[in-house]
């Protein structure tokens, strides 16, 4: 029996050796593992940023007074928003469709006398609402604003006389709302899948391509001793990329790691099992390269961006695309990495995420192999 | 061990309605190069996929070198080697890592895989080539490194699926020097062709014809019996009107050009090559010179698919 396994271990390490250096040998590879990543979570951590940062602005102030120009430079002061023209309140619509300000702040007649006798005033802020994400946050923003203005205004004498009910904001983990550690982890859950599925599907499917599989199939190795032959170079690869995308990202992005690196990489080992295991699957049902490619692309992809949790909260979406997104792993590790790197989650908590990551692997392993063993027979 | 190294029983295969091997049962000593021939279609590599254990028999059942290839196709696989019609080695890796690779899937490592992997290059002629990226050699190089690879675990028996496809005269020639080599030293050789010149090499010749095994004999005893027809090769000037004519008469079995001259089948007992001369000069040929030739696998092979295999018709 010991001879047995010795015998098999000497296939798979055989395997796991011819696949090193088919790596060893293509820059592709290496580039799709390491170097694709690392780029773009760069792209991805500066370009997708909801981060406000010098959002145009413009002010229409037919006020002209101290007040109107202490509002004005309160509301730019933070940086967040940057005046960029002076213009007459109808000028709004086409400083919009000319892309030369998202929002315009209207500042009435009266303002500045309104405010110094304690009377009840108005200001408005036109928005320009296409694109629904910036708008919001510039909503919000000069609404904040205009409140704190409000309350210097007031000055000691209202300050005694508190309102019954104050809202204090409060935001843990990310307190100054910085999209890149939101952004990161559901990268990193991204950027593994996709490289991991694509990384399996190819090679294998290529091994059918070449015609090579028949003669594996004809000498003693097994199917499964292919398969983690196959497996085991591109683990360790990930478990690499894995790594590089973390300190890239602390390194670039400030992402905190406040929980146990222990469970973070044991949960990554496990998903990254169960992604090259997908790959092994499509690839045994794709037999040829373009269209394993196709479908690895596809069905890592979209699923690891849409449905993840990674860009778009799961709460908000319709019932069955919520229940679809409870198959998908990368949902579980972006909840994880979220919770280790932001939060300092620990086992207590995640335990669901690895055990999704453990049942999807097993399963999607021996779905492969299963199908496997049928080729050719 | 006793017993032939490779026998066959009924072995039959469908693909839905269409029957590739259509209960095919032989026998192959060992030691002995066993030729496999047949037109593209007619069987073959479905027939050596059975042996081999790639694919189950739909009916009929294999043994090779003593295992059962149904009950225990690992057993086999360990003492076959096997070379398919695309025996496809890694192009991007060096000669060596391609041959050390081929020897630890067949469980070989350590110091007895790199001192067989050695012994292997040498025997093949490619000593020196270890380093060198597979990709780059050309094919008649690149097919004996594949019979390399699929003889280091020292196997008894080796399954050869057009080893010399696409491969120019010369190596092929050096490819059937190894392949009696190989032979030489005891190891049995089922391999399968479509190019009749190279089975002359074989020991024992078996013919497929639409998926049945329809004649199986010494390449001399298929000869004889299938091509029992006086052949004639005719040179000659202004052949081609008289072939024709000549083509019409009673006993003429068979006319068909060959390079610049004829190639001619009659029956032995109504002409001889004299005879035939006359006849072809009386139809306006000059300058006829007949000699009797020695039927070759292709009149066997012609004759064979002739009469659909059935030879009960040869008188």
């Amino acid at each position: 029996m010991k001879g047995v396994l010795a015998r098999s271990l000497v296939r798979i390490g055989a395997m796991a050796g011819k696949e090193t250096l088919h790596i060893r040998r293509d820059p592709r590879t290496l580039y799709l593992a390491l170097v694709m990543p690392v780029l773009m979570l760069f792209l991805f951590g500066y370009g997708v940023s909801f981060d406000l940062e010098r959002i145009p602005l413009a002010v229409a102030d037919l006020d002209r007074t101290e007040a109107s120009r202490a509002l004005v430079s309160a509301v730019v002061a933070s940086r967040e928003l940057e005046e960029v023209a002076r213009v007459a309140p109808q000028d709004g619509p086409r400083l919009f469709r000319e892309d030369a300000a998202v929002a315009v702040l209207d500042i009435p007649e009266g303002y500045g006398r309104d405010v110094t006798q304690g009377r009840r005033t108005k200001v408005q802020l036109v928005v320009d609402g296409a694109d629904a994400v910036v708008a919001n946050q510039v909503l919000a923003k000069v609404d904040a604003l205009v409140r704190s203005e409000t309350r210097r205004l007031a000055g000691p004498a209202l300050a005694d006389r508190s309102p019954p009910i104050e809202v204090r904001l409060w935001t843990r983990y990310n307190p100054t709302g910085r999209s890149a550690l939101f952004m990161v982890p559901g990268l990193a859950a991204y950027l593994l899948a996709i490289s991991a599925v694509l990384l399996t599907a190819l090679t294998v499917a290529g091994e059918w391509e070449r015609g090579s599989m028949e003669q594996l199939f004809a000498s003693p190795v097994g199917r499964l001793e292919i398969v983690l032959g196959k497996l085991l170079p591109y683990l360790v690869l990930g478990m690499i990329e894995l790594q590089l995308v973390l300190a890239f990202g602390a390194f670039a992005f400030d992402v905190p790691l406040r929980g146990s690196a222990l469970l973070l990489f044991t949960i990554g080992f496990f998903f990254l099992v169960g992604m090259l295991g997908q790959g092994l699957l499509i690839s045994v049902i794709a037999k040829n390269q373009l269209v394993a490619t196709q479908a690895g692309a596809l069905s890592a992809l979209l699923p690891s961006m849409l449905l993840s949790g990674m860009v778009f909260p799961l709460e908000n979406m319709p019932l069955p695309l919520q229940l679809l997104s409870r198959v998908v792993p990368a949902r579980y590790l972006v909840h994880a990495l979220r919770g280790i790197l932001l939060k300092g989650n620990g086992f207590a908590v995640l335990w669901p995420d690895l055990v999704a990551q453990v049942a999807f692997a097993i399963l999607i392993i021996a779905l492969a192999t299963a199908r496997f063993q049928r080729r050719l027979a | 061990m006793t017993g032939p190294a490779i026998l066959a029983r009924g072995l039959t295969r469908r693909f839905g309605t269409f029957t590739a091997v259509d209960g095919v049962s032989f026998e192959v000593e060992r030691g002995e190069i066993f030729g496999y021939l047949g037109a593209n279609g007619a069987g073959k590599s479905t027939t050596i996929r059975m042996l081999t254990g790639l694919l189950a028999p739909t009916s009929g059942r294999a043994e090779v070198a003593g295992h059962d290839v149904g009950a225990d196709p690992r057993a086999v696989k360990s003492s076959i080697g096997y070379m398919s019609q695309r025996f496809s080695l890694y192009l991007d890796l060096p000669v060596e890592e391609n041959l050390l690779f081929f020897g630890g899937a067949y469980g070989l490592s350590g110091g007895a895989l790199r001192t067989r992997a050695a012994e292997v290059l040498e025997a093949t002629g490619l000593t020196g080539l270890g380093g060198a990226t597979t990709g780059e050699l050309p094919g008649g190089i690149r097919q004996r490194l594949a019979l390399a690879c699929a003889i280091l675990h020292r196997p008894s028996i080796v399954f050869l699926d057009e080893p010399t496809a696409g491969v120019d005269p010369v190596a092929r020639r050096s490819f059937w020097r190894l392949i009696r080599e190989l032979a030489a030293g005891g190891t049995t050789v089922f391999v399968t062709t479509h190019t009749l010149d190279e089975a002359e090499n074989c020991r024992r010749i078996g013919l497929m014809v639409d998926g049945r095994l329809v004649a199986l004999d010494t390449p001399a005893a298929l000869k004889r019996a299938w091509v029992p027809d006086r052949v004639l090769v005719v040179r000659g000037v202004d052949l081609g009107r008289a072939a024709a004519a000549l083509g019409a008469r009673e006993g003429v079995r068979n006319v068909a050009p060959f390079g610049a001259g004829l190639h001619l089948r009659v029956d032995p007992r109504r002409w001889t090559g004299v005879q035939v001369a006359e006849a072809l000069r009386d139809a306006g040929a000059r300058e006829v010179r007949v000699d009797e030739a020695e039927p070759s696998l292709e009149d066997v092979f012609l004759a064979v698919v002739e009469r659909g295999g059935r030879r009960e018709e040869v008188a």
